[in-house]
């Protein structure tokens, strides 16, 4: 990869990052040296860490997806391996919408774990289920789902930029024990406040957290960001 | 033989999932909204796309694209939309731009304002029905009702 990157005349500084980084400091400190493209080398993962703290920077970010669980990079069409380059270096820009969920951003997508939560859309309308509820807001990552634990097809959602999708799975109990997934319900939405009365786990990014309120939001074209050809919007 | 069939039986069979695969995604493509069973909707629903019902919705709803109420889904509010096919049940005044579609296990409770209407053989109505393009004909019948009811009464009273 280091070599095509060198053939389209690609150069620049390798920082490598671990989970304690905090990117949002790292790339100040490279766009204040100067820097005017960030290149995130990596998957799903290290892309929503380093774009979830550092949305607000100033710069023009790249993406190269190497190895497995990448995709975002199918929706952002760029294709895993040496033939990112190719994408990076034509420099076809789109502004991306970023999720907001309280006090930070959010890349790929927002999980809340089975909870006995409400949810209030844009302050309009409420909705409730009789059980627990599982929540997944969508932002750049695909939903992919199984209508029950037989069907050995994954129902894939592929989301649109310009709104944040919800899906909402509701869950009643099995006739012995646990509990049986129903059919998700699907809110396109603008801003959405989640609310239990027990705290409840709120994973984005893959970083989870407990809460109690939850208010997610679409920030508008917050990332300038290097797009394919096949990208999905 | 056998091992002859089974591949062309699991090719067609691959197409067939393939296809149902594009056409369901396809629908997920157009519809926009979904209110799964087991979920209640409370508030004023609104929405620029289309939206399927299968839970259970009160307040309002309002879209101009196209709402399809499922068998089993619950609607108790006014619902104001730009087509619908309804098979479950709705509680309240409906009013729809063009095309209302009611199935043989629709139950409907409220009046009616549409273009177009279709009834199958089964579905329960309890309210007016309202439908655009006779007002002038109405209002012809109300202007021609008045004067017969006058001589019904004159006619009454020599009877009497």
């Amino acid at each position: 990869m280091e070599i095509s990157l060198t053939d389209f005349g690609i150069a620049g500084k390798i920082l490598r990052i671990n989970n304690y980084t905090d990117a949002k400091t790292v790339i100040e400190d490279e766009v204040k040296r100067g820097a005017k493209t960030i290149v995130v080398v990596g998957n799903d993962a290290t892309l929503g860490q380093v774009l979830s703290r550092a949305a607000t920077v100033p710069c023009t970010f790249g993406f190269l997806p190497v190895g497995g669980n990448n995709t975002i990079a199918g929706v952002l069409g760029i294709p895993v391996g040496v033939e990112a380059c190719d994408v990076l270096s034509r420099r076809r820009k789109e502004r991306l919408d970023v999720g907001w969920v309280n006090n930070r951003y959010f890349i790929s997508q927002l999980h809340v774990h089975p909870a006995e939560v409400s949810v209030a859309y844009d302050e309009r309308f409420k909705v409730t289920a009789s059980d627990k509820m599982e929540i997944i807001v969508c932002n750049l990552q695909p939903f992919f789902w199984k209508r029950n634990k037989k069907d050995k097809d994954l129902e894939v959602v592929h989301p649109q930029d310009g709104k944040l999708e919800a899906f909402l799975r509701p869950l009643t109990k099995a006739r012995f024990f646990g509990y049986n997934y129903e059919d998700p319900s699907i809110f396109p939405f603008e801003e959405m406040e989640i609310t239990g009365e027990e705290p409840f786990v709120v994973e984005a990014d893959g970083k989870k957290t407990k809460e109690i309120k939850v208010k997610i939001r679409l920030a508008q074209g917050k990332i300038d960001m290097i797009v394919g050809r096949d990208r999905k919007f | 033989m056998i091992f002859q069939k089974t591949p062309t039986r699991s090719n067609n069979d691959l197409e067939l999932n393939r296809a149902a695969a594009e056409a369901s995604a396809a629908a997920h493509d157009e519809v926009e909204t979904v209110v799964g069973p087991s979920v209640n909707v409370e508030g004023d629903f609104a929405s620029e796309g289309n939206i399927i019902v299968k839970g259970s919705v009160a307040g309002s709803v309002h879209t101009s694209r196209h709402l399809s109420v499922e068998q089993g889904a619950k609607i108790l509010a006014n619902v104001r939309a730009g087509s619908a096919k309804i098979a479950g049940e709705v509680k309240g005044n409906m009013k729809v731009k063009e095309v209302l579609e009611l199935t043989g296990t629709a139950k409907v409770l409220g009046d009616i304002e549409v273009k177009t209407l279709i009834i199958e053989a089964g579905a329960l109505i309890c309210g007016k029905v309202w439908m655009a393009g006779l007002e002038a004909e109405v209002k012809a019948a109300r202007n021609a009702r008045m004067p017969i009811k006058k001589s019904d009464e004159t006619m009454v009273v020599p009877l009497a």
